[in-house]
């Protein structure tokens, strides 16, 4: 165990007002690239690493985990206010986040998406730093097996968002699935479906497909719809009450169940590797819903949605930490980057950070939860501005998100072979909504997709061959056990709905009915 | 005015006094130097790229600045290399064995070979080496076919396809089969080891810190000499299977790009490796010190890597 002077000092390090600084300027970086479309935080950070190179260590990886922070946050805010997410992340966060804009709520709604992202990081962050160790060598437990058969009980329960109809929904989810089967395979790397492009070669680039379907279809859409209109445009006037314009402690109360199931998930999928945050998002979403009295108000704008998903993707950043810390295993690609800033800072990270840099790792605690607490300021005045931004005319609004669409994804992709990818998915993405097919079904199985196959692979690998062989694993066979039964619930409860309500003729999964809200 | 025409005159005496080595190299780049990485952010490859890249701005004034394109490990990077005409200022950097394992796999659909590009240096080697948690029953290469054999089911986990030839080399030479898990990457290899769902791995460098803590072992070297960091360990070949992989960082330029900048990007690279911003980054990456085997040296690297790469596949 570390010594405990060692604790107070590598947290009485942040307090510098030097180190502060840079914690200030991550959060209000991410935040910004979180929020304009198409950039995100890894990007920001991959560009920024460099720039780290003449600090110390404790500001510069600081300022990259600031980044992180800011950049959940602020992926929201295009999420809620033009129903097009900045990263996939914020994806789930339009379901609710939208209806509320075009009810004249938009700062209420950011408000929310704000105070659960940063209360599901805090969460996460005290689990990291209290119970780091144990849930790290708990996590390490979890072998190819147990993944495979975690990811199988994440399908069945985002099955609950599936829709109105369940054969549109599995065939999403089927497309999804052969879009990821592009690329070399994950046993014998032998390119599929490549058709000589070996830009091609390790598959779609996640931010070409998911911005090209949610966020370019949506403009486009958005923008046939107004055809002929001009001027102000996309906001809802503000409808003048200030219950709308803040969310109450009575409101942010309600949602706390909410907000600590979101934060779970977040954790528990933030440590295992390779899930990642938008995979939390979407299970919290569906567990949620499924759990909520009030079904039929998901996906009108419901408080709860937004707490679901924000807290949920947010704890996963301060969980990644976890393998990333204790063991040095990446979980995802922004915790892999902050370990290439370990390295160029001369540390890696691993059994012995804690023992021979301890300083310097409580260091990085304290500066999470100040960057945490510097989330809620500069959200709180930066959400003002964003309202403001998005009540420009729409022919400004549309057109610099698209151009910053298309910037984003062309450096995310280094180049524009990224950018015609983004085009063939937007315009599959306006086909698919045409036809009533849930593009979130399908960029969920596109993203779990090659974790999947991999997991899948390596199990058969481990059982010999022979899928039979899992009962060897006790916590694989409860975790099939559990996904049979939630399969079971959603489709008993979905022939209940469909005998009592009538069909809206909308997938209930999604923000579609956007002329009648 | 007078102070300008001084100024001008103590200029131009400083640019003759301090500019001479540069301005003997003869060659200025017009514009941005672009470092292509044929791998992600945030890899060894990655990392190693952008230190050099900035070692190199310092020392040369160049604007040296770096691209990831991946894909392949490398391939699509040297694909789109070879492709673009010779512009005199952009480099790729890759690594050697993944390159030669498609070339040798499926060198007929690939539009380059090793003689499209002109070769600039090398910055590092990665040692990769056979490891297997602390507690595990055996210590040598020999010991763990022995105990798989006992065992007749041993889990052994890989992270790219030449690893899978030399354990199907060894299985050859051994008659003893192992249980392939194809891992992404050798921190996954670490993570397998560590849960305990594989025995033993391949890694080369994300096991260092386990070494230092005691929690892992070196079973065998997966190069054709002895590990640095483990020379009482002995190698596959010396283990009697004959087979071995060398992981080497290089950087090169389209063929046909004017000689007189290959040699001042190479003379500035060669430079910037001997700096111990470079020393530190390459330590940390991969636990070696920076090799820099010069232009003639790393095309002699990818042609004997191509050679034993075709040996590989040939077992």
């Amino acid at each position: 165990m570390v010594d405990f002077s060692i604790i107070l000092a590598g947290f009485g390090d942040v307090f510098t007002p030097f180190n502060l600084l840079f914690v200030v300027f991550g959060v209000v970086l991410g935040q910004f690239v979180g929020a304009v479309p198409g950039i995100g935080p890894v990007m920001a950070m991959a560009i920024a690493i460099p720039f780290t190179f003449g600090l110390d260590p404790l500001p510069a990886i600081a300022f990259l985990v600031g980044v992180n922070k800011g950049g959940l946050v602020g992926g929201a805010v295009p999420a809620i206010l033009m129903n097009t997410p900045g990263t996939p992340d914020a994806a789930a966060t339009a379901m609710d986040g939208y209806p509320l804009t075009q009810q004249g709520k938009p700062l209420k709604a950011t408000k929310m998406a704000l105070f659960s992202s940063i209360t599901g990081d805090t969460f996460s962050d005290i689990v990291l730093i209290t119970v780091a160790a144990p849930l790290a060598v708990l996590a390490l437990k979890m072998g190819p097996v147990e993944i495979v058969a975690l990811m199988i009980f994440a399908f069945s329960i985002i099955s609950g968002l599936m829709g109105e109809s369940l054969i549109k929904g599995v065939i999403a989810a089927a497309l999804g699935l052969m879009i990821s089967f592009i690329g070399t395979d994950p046993e014998h790397f032998t390119p599929r479906l490549i058709f000589g492009f070996w830009d091609l070669f390790d598959g779609l680039a996640l931010p070409s497909v998911a911005i090209g379907m949610l966020a370019i279809s949506e403009i486009l859409r958005r923008m046939a719809e107004g055809r002929g209109t001009e001027g102000q445009g996309i906001l809802v006037p503000d409808t003048g009450n200030p219950e709308d314009r803040r969310v109450s402690w009575v409101e942010y109360w309600a949602c706390r169940y909410t907000m600590l199931r979101g934060a779970t998930i977040g954790t528990i999928l933030g440590a295992l590797p390779g899930i990642g945050s938008t995979a939390a998002a979407f299970i919290s979403y569906a567990m949620t819903k499924a759990a909520s009295k009030e079904q039929e108000s998901f996906g009108k704008g419901n408080l709860h949605g937004i707490a679901a998903t924000e807290s949920a993707n947010s704890a996963v950043v301060g969980a990644n930490m976890i393998p990333l810390l204790t063991l040095g295993i990446p979980g995802s690609v922004t915790a892999a980057l902050i370990i290439s800033a370990f390295m160029i800072h001369g540390m890696q990270p691993g059994p012995l950070l804690f023992q021979n840099q301890g300083r310097l790792v409580y260091g990085l605690f304290g500066a999470m939860i100040m960057a945490n607490f510097i989330n809620l300021w500069v959200g709180q005045a930066g959400l003002r501005l964003w309202v403001k931004v998005v009540s420009a005319p729409k022919a400004v609004i549309f057109s610099s998100a698209l151009l910053l669409c298309f910037v984003g994804v062309s450096m995310a992709t280094n180049g524009l072979f990224g950018v015609t990818v983004m085009l063939i998915f937007a315009v599959f993405g306006l086909l698919m909504h045409s036809f009533g097919y849930s593009m979130v079904i399908f960029i969920i199985a596109f993203f779990l997709g090659p974790q999947f196959e991999k997991s899948l692979s390596q199990a058969i690998a481990l059982l010999n061959g022979n899928l039979l062989n899992i009962y060897t694993s006790p916590v694989a066979v409860a975790l099939l056990v559990l996904s049979g039964v939630s399969v079971f619930w959603f489709l008993s409860k979905r022939t209940n709905e469909e005998a009592d309500t009538t069909n809206l003729g909308v997938p209930d999964g999604e923000t579609l009915d956007q002329k009648n809200p | 005015m007078k102070f300008t025409s001084t100024l001008k005159a103590v200029g131009t005496a400083a640019l003759i006094a301090f500019g001479a080595p540069v301005a003997a190299q003869d060659w200025e780049p017009n514009g941005p130097v672009t470092i292509e990485i044929g791998f992600g952010a945030g890899g060894s490859t990655d990392t190693m790229g952008r230190v050099l890249a900035e070692v190199m701005k310092e020392q040369t004034g160049w604007n040296v600045i770096v691209e990831n394109r991946p894909g392949g490990g490398g391939v699509a990077m040297f694909t789109s290399l070879s492709q673009r005409p010779v512009d005199n200022q952009t480099i790729g950097m890759g690594v050697g064995i993944p390159v030669l394992v498609q070339l040798v796999q499926r060198g007929d659909e690939l539009p380059f070979d090793i003689d499209s590009f002109d070769y600039l240096g090398t910055i590092a080697k990665a040692e990769l080496a056979l490891v297997a948690s602390a507690d595990a029953p055996f210590d040598t290469l020999e010991e763990m076919i022995a105990y798989a054999e006992e065992q007749g089911d041993m889990p052994l986990a890989t992270m790219a396809p030449p690893q899978v030839l030399m354990m199907n080399a060894t299985t050859k030479a051994s008659g003893v089969d192992f249980n392939l898990v194809t891992a992404d990457g050798g921190a996954e290899v670490i993570r397998l080891i560590l849960g305990g769902q594989v025995l033993a791995g391949f890694a080369s460098g994300e096991h260092f810190p386990y070494l230092e803590s005691g929690d892992m072992k070196v079973i065998a070297s997966a190069n054709q000499s002895r590990l640095s960091y483990a020379p009482e360990t002995q190698t596959f070949i010396e283990s009697g299977v004959d087979a071995y992989v060398d992981a080497v960082f290089f950087l090169a330029m389209k063929a046909g790009t004017d000689p007189s900048a290959t040699a001042a990007i190479a003379a500035a690279i060669d430079e910037a490796v001997q700096s111990p911003e470079i020393a530190e980054i390459v330590r940390n990456a991969v636990q070696g010190d920076p090799i820099n085997m010069g232009p003639d040296g790393a095309r002699l690297m990818m042609v004997d890597g191509l050679e034993n790469a075709e040996r590989l596949f040939a077992n």
